[in-house]
C-alpha cells in the first residue's frame, strides 16, 4: 500500500497549526500584508485568500522540501479509487503519473494534518462551517496516539476503540478487517446505513452517537455504551472527519482525467508568479494588469479544489444534517396490539409485503432472507462495476485487492423472522428503515407507499418472528403475490 | 458550476444555509446565433456478439421475456449498418465550454418534454437517457413485477422501490461529468446508463448512431464522445476531426443551418 510521501521529518505539522486561520489554531483574522493590498476592501474574500495562500506556502513546502519515506502512522492514499479511476478513464496499461499520489497527499496533509497532528480545515477561521461540524478539541481527543494527559482523560480514542477494524484512514480495512462479515465501513464513501435522514444526506450526530452507543447488533460492530459522553461525541465528530477527508480525496482523484498530461491539480507555479506580482512595492500599470489577470486565474483555479470540492462537496452537506431529518408521523391507532384492529393491520402489512411493497422478492416468501437477489453493497460496486472486473472471478480483480481493496462477498437481504435488527428494533427505527431504505445495500426506499402503509408492514415485520402467519385473516392477494 | 471571488460572499451565505446556486449562465442577447451539430458514430470491425442476459431460473423470466425470448444484453447495440447507439455527445465543460450560453430552448420548467425511465419486460427503457440537473424524471414501472431502480452516478444516487404498474418522480440536483448506471436490484441484468449535468448540449445516439444537438450557440466548442463500453472514445476516427485523450473534438458550429460532423468509425477493438 503507496502512503502519501510525507514524512514527519520533512515537514513539522506543528508550523502549520501555528499559522493563524489554520488548522486547529483559529486566532484570526490575518494582519493586513502586501499580498491584500490590491484588493478591495471585501472581508470574505480576503479571508479566503489568506486562506489559500497560507495552503499554497504549506503545499510548496510538503512538496518541495524532499520527502523520504513515510514514517508511520500515516493516513493511507485510497489506491483503489486511483485504480479505479485509471481503469475508468485511461486505456490498458496506462497509468496517471505517480507524481500525483504525491500531490494528493500533499493536498490531504496540508488541510487534515497526519493522523498524530490533525488539523481541521477551518480556511475561513472562526466562521468556517466545518467549524459547525466538528470540533478542533473533539478531533484532538479522537486522535493521535493512545495516551492520558495529564488530567487523566483519555486521548487518542479512534486507536484505541476503533482502527483496529476501521483503519487508521476509515477506509474499513483495519488489521481484523477481511475477517468479519459484514465488513467494517470504509467511511470515505460518505455512506452510512442506519441513519434517520434519506439517501444521500449524511446522518445527524443524533444517529452516530445512536450508532457507538448501541453498536451494531449483529453485526461485530460493539457497542461503546459505557464511554463517557464527550469521549463519545470526540469519536463522532472524528468519524465525520476522516468521512469529509476521504470523501475529497476521492473527489480530487476523480479531478484526474479532467487534466491535461502534466497539469497539477494545484498550479503553485501559477500561485507564486501570483505572490511575486503582488509582493512588487510600486508596480508599473503593466504589472498591475498582470496581477489581476494572473490573480484571477490563480483564485480560480484553486477555488475549483478548494471552494468547490472540499467545502462545496465534502463539507457543506454535512453542516445541516439536522434540516433533513425524516418526518416520522404518528402510526395508526390499530398499530397497537392491543387495538381490535391490529390484525387486519397486520394482515395489510402481509399483503403490502408481496405486493405493492415489493419485499417478499428479495426478502423471501416467509421472510428468511432468501429472496432472488444477488447484489453486493455499495462499497463492493464501487469498484466491481469497472470494465473488466467480475466480482465472481478474483483473477478479474487481483489488482484492485492488491491496491487494498477486500474481496467482495454478496450481501442478503435480512432474515425477518429472527427479530434482530441493526438498525435498532423500535418501530420509529424499522419505519425509517422502510421508508428510506438502507443506504449502501439493495434495500430501496418507498416513495410508493403512504405513512400508513409503511406502518403496516412495520406491524408485520414486528408480527413475523413470533405471530403465525396463518392465524392473520385473509386478505386479497393478487395473483402475482399467490403464483409466486 | 463555477464560481468567481465576487461570489465568495455570496458562497458563504450559501454554505451556511445549504442552498444550491446555479450559475448557469442565461441566454445571452450578444450571442450571435445559434446552430445545429449533428453526425453519426458507426462501428469498423466485426460487431460483437452479444451475450444472452443471466435471467436463469429467475421466478419472473416469464414477464422477462421479450417475444418469447430471454434478451440479449443490450449495453452495445448496433444496426445492420454499423450505426452505434447509446454513444452519449456532450459539450466538453472544462475551459470554454462552462460558460457556454444556455439558449431558451433549454429551459427546464418545459413541461412538455417529461422525462422517464419505464421498467418494461425488465429492461430499462430508455436504456440511456440524459438529464439536467433539477429536473424531474418519472421512473415508470410498465410491468406486472414490482422493481426498484437504483440510479448511481458519482454525485447522484437515487434508490426507490418501484410497485407494479406504479410510478415515482425523482430529481437530481448535482451535475456530473460522464453518465452512471440505472440498476435494479431485483433483477441483476437490467443496467442502464444515465448523465444527469447542468450543460443541456448533450446527445445520446439514436438506432442508427445519429445524433444532433439543437441551438448550440455559433463558434468553437469541443465535444466528448463517450460510451458505456469503451469510456471515452479516443479511438474514434474521421477524416475532418481528430479525437484527443477525453475523446473530445474540436468543432466549429456555424449560425447558419447545421454543421455536420459526418460519420464517426470507432474501432470495435477499442470496447474494454
Ligand atoms: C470489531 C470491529 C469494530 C470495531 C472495534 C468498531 N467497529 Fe464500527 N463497524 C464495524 C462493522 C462490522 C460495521 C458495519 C455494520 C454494518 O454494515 O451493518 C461498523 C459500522 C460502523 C459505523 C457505520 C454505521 C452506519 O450507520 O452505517 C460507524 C459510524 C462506526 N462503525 C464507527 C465506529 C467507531 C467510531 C468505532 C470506535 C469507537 C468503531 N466503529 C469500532 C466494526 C467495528
Ligand atoms: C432489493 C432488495 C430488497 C427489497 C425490495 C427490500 N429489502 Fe429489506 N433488506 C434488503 C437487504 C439487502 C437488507 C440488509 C441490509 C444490510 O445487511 O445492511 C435488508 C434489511 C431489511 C431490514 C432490517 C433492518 C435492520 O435494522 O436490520 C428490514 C426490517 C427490512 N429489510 C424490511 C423490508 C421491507 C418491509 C421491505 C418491503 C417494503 C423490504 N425490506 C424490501 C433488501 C431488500
Amino acid at each position: 500500500m503507496i502512503g502519501p510521501r510525507i514524512a514527519k521529518g520533512c515537514f513539522n505539522i506543528a508550523y502549520l497549526r501555528s499559522l493563524p486561520c489554520f488548522g486547529n489554531r483559529l486566532s484570526c483574522l490575518p494582519a493586513e500584508n502586501s499580498s491584500t493590498k490590491h484588493t478591495p476592501n471585501h472581508p470574505a474574500k480576503r479571508t479566503l485568500k489568506h486562506a489559500i495562500a497560507k495552503l499554497v506556502f504549506a503545499l510548496t513546502a510538503l512538496m518541495t522540501l524532499g520527502c523520504g519515506e513515510t514514517l508511520p502512522p500515516a493516513y493511507k492514499l485510497n489506491s483503489v479509487e486511483f485504480l479505479r479511476q485509471e481503469k475508468l478513464f485511461l486505456g490498458s496499461g496506462e497509468h496517471f503519473d505517480d507524481a500525483y499520489k504525491q500531490e494528493i497527499g500533499s493536498i490531504l496533509t496540508a488541510l487534515f494534518g497526519t493522523p498524530n497532528e490533525p488539523l481541521v480545515p477551518a480556511l475561513l477561521g472562526e466562521d468556517d462551517p466545518v467549524l459547525e461540524v466538528m470540533r478542533p478539541e473533539n478531533i484532538n481527543m479522537a486522535a493521535g496516539p493512545v495516551s492520558l494527559d495529564y488530567h487523566g482523560k483519555g486521548g487518542g480514542l479512534y486507536r484505541q476503540h476503533c482502527s483496529h477494524c476501521h483503519g487508521i484512514t476509515g477506509d474499513g480495512n483495519g488489521p481484523t478487517a477481511a475477517a468479519l462479515n459484514p465488513y467494517p465501513r470504509d467511511f470515505r464513501l460518505a455512506k452510512f446505513k442506519y441513519k434517520s435522514t434519506p439517501l444521500r444526506s449524511v446522518p445527524r450526530d443524533h444517529d452516530l452517537t445512536k450508532v457507538l452507543v448501541n453498536g451494531v447488533p449483529g453485526t461485530s460492530m460493539p457497542s461503546f455504551g459505557t464511554l463517557p459522553d464527550g469521549e463519545i461525541a470526540a469519536l463522532v465528530d472524528y468519524v465525520k472527519f476522516l468521512t469529509i477527508r476521504g470523501q475529497y480525496e476521492r473527489y480530487l482523484m476523480a479531478e484526474l482525467s479532467n487534466l491535461d498530461d502534466g497539469e497539477p491539480l494545484i498550479d503553485l507555479k501559477l500561485a507564486q508568479k501570483y505572490h511575486q506580482l503582488a509582493a512588487i512595492e510600486q508596480p508599473t500599470e503593466q504589472q498591475e494588469e498582470e496581477l489581476e489577470e494572473v490573480e484571477e486565474q490563480h483564485l480560480d483555479s484553486m477555488w475549483g479544489v478548494v471552494g468547490e470540492r472540499l467545502m462545496e462537496d465534502a463539507i457543506e452537506r454535512w453542516v445541516d444534517a439536522d434540516d433533513n431529518e425524516t418526518e416520522i408521523p404518528e402510526a395508526p391507532d390499530a398499530f397497537d396490539s392491543g387495538h381490535d384492529g391490529h390484525r387486519d393491520f397486520v394482515a395489510t402489512g402481509r399483503e403490502l409485503f408481496y405486493t405493492r411493497g415489493n419485499c417478499a422478492q428479495c426478502h423471501g416468501d416467509t421472510g428468511v432472507g432468501n429472496g432472488q437477489i444477488e447484489s453486493f453493497d455499495d462499497w463492493a460496486n464501487d469498484w466491481i462495476k469497472t470494465p473488466g472486473v467480475n466480482p465472481f472471478n478474483p483473477k478479474t480483480y487481483k489488482t484492485f485487492t492488491e491496491a487494498g481493496a477486500l474481496p467482495p462477498r454478496p450481501i442478503k437481504p435480512r432474515n425477518l423472522t429472527e427479530g434482530r435488527y441493526r438498525g435498532g428494533g423500535q418501530p420509529e427505527e424499522i419505519f425509517l428503515r422502510i421508508t428510506n431504505g438502507i443506504e449502501g445495500t439493495p434495500m430501496p426506499a418507498t416513495p410508493a407507499l403512504t405513512s400508513d402503509e409503511v406502518w403496516a408492514l412495520v406491524a408485520y415485520v414486528k408480527f413475523l418472528p413470533y405471530g403465525d402467519v396463518n392465524e392473520l385473516p385473509d386478505r386479497q392477494i393478487n395473483e402475482k403475490a399467490i403464483a409466486r | 458550476m463555477k464560481f468567481y471571488l465576487p461570489a465568495i460572499q455570496q458562497m458563504l451565505v450559501i454554505a451556511i444555509c445549504g442552498l444550491f446556486v446555479c450559475c448557469c449562465a442565461t441566454a445571452v442577447d450578444a450571442q450571435d446565433g445559434w446552430g445545429t451539430l449533428k453526425g453519426q458514430v458507426v462501428i469498423s470491425g466485426d460487431a460483437p456478439e452479444m451475450p444472452l442476459e443471466k435471467v436463469d431460473d429467475h421466478p419472473d423470466k416469464s414477464i422477462c421475456l421479450v417475444d418469447g425470448e430471454l434478451p440479449k444484453d443490450d449495453n452495445i447495440v448496433v444496426d445492420e449498418n454499423g450505426g452505434l447507439r447509446d454513444v452519449f455527445v456532450m459539450m466538453y465543460v472544462k475551459g470554454k465550454g462552462a460558460d457556454a450560453p444556455i439558449h431558451e430552448s433549454y429551459s427546464k420548467d418545459d413541461e412538455e418534454k417529461e422525462l422517464s425511465i419505464d421498467n418494461v419486460k425488465c429492461r430499462f427503457v430508455p436504456h440511456a437517457l440524459f438529464v439536467q440537473t433539477g429536473k424531474s424524471v418519472l421512473l415508470k414501472n410498465s410491468d406486472t413485477v414490482g422493481h426498484n431502480c437504483q440510479v448511481t452516478t458519482f454525485n447522484n444516487e437515487c434508490n426507490v422501490n418501484l410497485p407494479a404498474g406504479d410510478s415515482v418522480p425523482v430529481k437530481f440536483e448535482k451535475s456530473d461529468k460522464i453518465p452512471g448506471i440505472v440498476n435494479c436490484k431485483m433483477h441483476e441484468w437490467m443496467d442502464g446508463v444515465v448523465l444527469i449535468r447542468d450543460n443541456p448540449y448533450v446527445a445520446i445516439t439514436d438506432g442508427e448512431g445519429k445524433f444532433e444537438i439543437k441551438n448550440v450557440p455559433a463558434g468553437e466548442w469541443e465535444f466528448q464522445f463517450w460510451h458505456k463500453k469503451s469510456g471515452y472514445m479516443k479511438k474514434l476516427e474521421s477524416g475532418t476531426y481528430k479525437f484527443g485523450r477525453k475523446g473530445q473534438a474540436e468543432v466549429k458550429i456555424s449560425n447558419e443551418g447545421e454543421t455536420d460532423m459526418g460519420q464517426l468509425e470507432f474501432p470495435t477493438k477499442a470496447f474494454k
